[in-house]
């Protein structure tokens, strides 16, 4: 077994934070995520009533795009409960992580697994199977944010998973006793889709369409945006300290984001919990990259990046 | 000397109370655990990636890998959740006019 430094090892070694207070932000609660989840809840169902209110008008559109926003920040809880760090209950983020893969369609264990590999190689091409490329035009760059990409291959995923075959990435961080959990998994994840639609046809109720899938894809964009803001133009080096952006951005999507907006403090100590994020930002600070102007911010930087390449590439 | 025989490992005092404490004996990395039952001595490095335990969470009976959260029982070290398929390497331990002697 070879060893490796993390990024937790290195910030200890490197004195950014003392092993005492480690183990302080690694605390585990069930409250904060209790009480955030049933806010979060709160807010899907008040969003999906706007639906609900804007039937019929000019304002279907926009409540479809909210609502769609708030869906799928369920990824965020997602990525909160595979890392065990929601819930101090492990099995609630078992749970809760399976609810929110159906949500927006992610095998929850898949993604575990997948993710389990993001942080062991993050931002290294070839290595890092979450890696979204630095886009090389404006053309690439709009592509990936209209989400076409990404269902294609999330559907393309889950069919392959459905057929009882993993791909060679897939089985490389995926632990050979668990590719038949894999398989099932994306099975029982089909048949759950299916009965829906075989539901709604047999009802003849297609409100699944207007208060789930419609706004799903609509703000599967915004998601995609935010995504690229962690990564996305930062060097492409094993260094935690220059490969992961943190963002600062204002408090209505810190919430819906599971405070993951702290990703830079997420990857050097992802044992530690989103609701002590914000205080491992305040003591990582200056040892982690932050984008002051947020999301923004980050798209611009990204998109000076694309601009400059371009430039020398043509010179 | 040859084979596995009784050494110091460290001061009982100079643990982390109720924690993990990273220890290095010779060119090993070892992890003891100051559990709900007693003193518990392993390899510190992650079966799955090799990280090192002593960075992650501990709650008095499982330690969790820092970085992929797998998870172990610091007393047996058995492997209890996904990524984490191999045992850990236990090491045999015993507290001897407080200090804790290691088996190896």
């Amino acid at each position: 077994m070879k060893t490796i430094v993390t990024p937790i090892t290195q910030a200890l070694e490197e004195g950014a934070l003392t092993r005492r207070e480690l183990k302080q932000f690694m605390q585990r609660s069930n409250g904060p995520a209790m009480v955030r989840l049933l806010l979060f809840l709160a807010t899907t169902l008040t969003t999906g009533f706007l639906i609900h209110l804007a039937m019929d008008s000019v304002w279907l559109l926009p409540a479809m795009f909210i609502h769609g926003v708030v869906l799928v920040h369920h990824f965020s809880l997602q990525h909160e409960c595979i890392h065990y760090t929601a819930f101090r209950t492990r099995w609630l983020n078992d749970v809760v992580g399976n609810y929110c893969g159906l949500v927006i369609m992610l095998p929850n264990r898949f993604f575990r697994y997948e993710h389990c590999d993001h942080h062991t190689f993050t931002q290294l091409t070839g290595k890092d199977p979450e890696m979204i490329p630095m886009p090389k035009s404006i053309g690439e760059y709009l592509y990936y944010l209209s989400s076409i990409p990404y269902w294609k291959a999330k559907f393309t995923e889950l069919g392959r998973h459905c057929l009882g075959r993993l791909n060679t990435s897939e089985k490389k961080f995926t632990p050979a006793s668990e590719y038949r959990s894999l398989i099932i998994e994306a099975r029982l994840m089909a048949a759950f889709y299916g009965l829906i639609l075989a539901a709604s046809i047999a009802i003849d109720n297609f409100a699944v369409l207007w208060f789930w899938w419609i706004p799903v894809m609509l703000g599967e964009p915004v998601m995609r945006a935010i995504r690229m803001t962690e990564h996305v133009g930062r060097p492409e080096v094993y260094q935690m300290k220059v490969n992961t952006r943190s963002n600062r951005v204002n408090p209505i999507m810190q919430f819906l984001c599971w405070n993951m907006n702290y990703h830079a403090e997420h990857h050097y100590a992802s044992s530690v919990p989103f609701h002590a994020l914000p205080r491992l930002n305040k003591k990582l600070n200056g040892y982690v990259y932050t984008e002051p102007r947020g999301y923004i911010g980050a798209h611009v930087d990204i998109l000076r990046r694309l601009f400059s390449t371009s430039a020398r590439g043509q010179a | 000397m040859n084979g596995k025989h009784w050494q110091p490992l460290i001061s009982i005092d100079q643990l982390e109370p109720n924690d993990a404490t990273p220890v290095r004996l010779n060119n090993t990395l070892l992890a003891v655990f100051d559990t709900i039952d007693g003193y518990f001595v392993s390899d510190a490095r992650c079966t799955h990636a090799g990280a090192n335990l002593c960075d992650g969470y501990f709650d008095g009976k499982n330690i969790e890998c820092p970085l992929h959260q797998g998870l172990f029982d610091a007393r047996t070290g058995r492997a209890l959740a996904a990524p984490v398929t191999r045992h850990l390497k236990m090491i045999e331990c015993r507290v001897i006019d407080n200090q804790l002697q290691v088996f190896m």
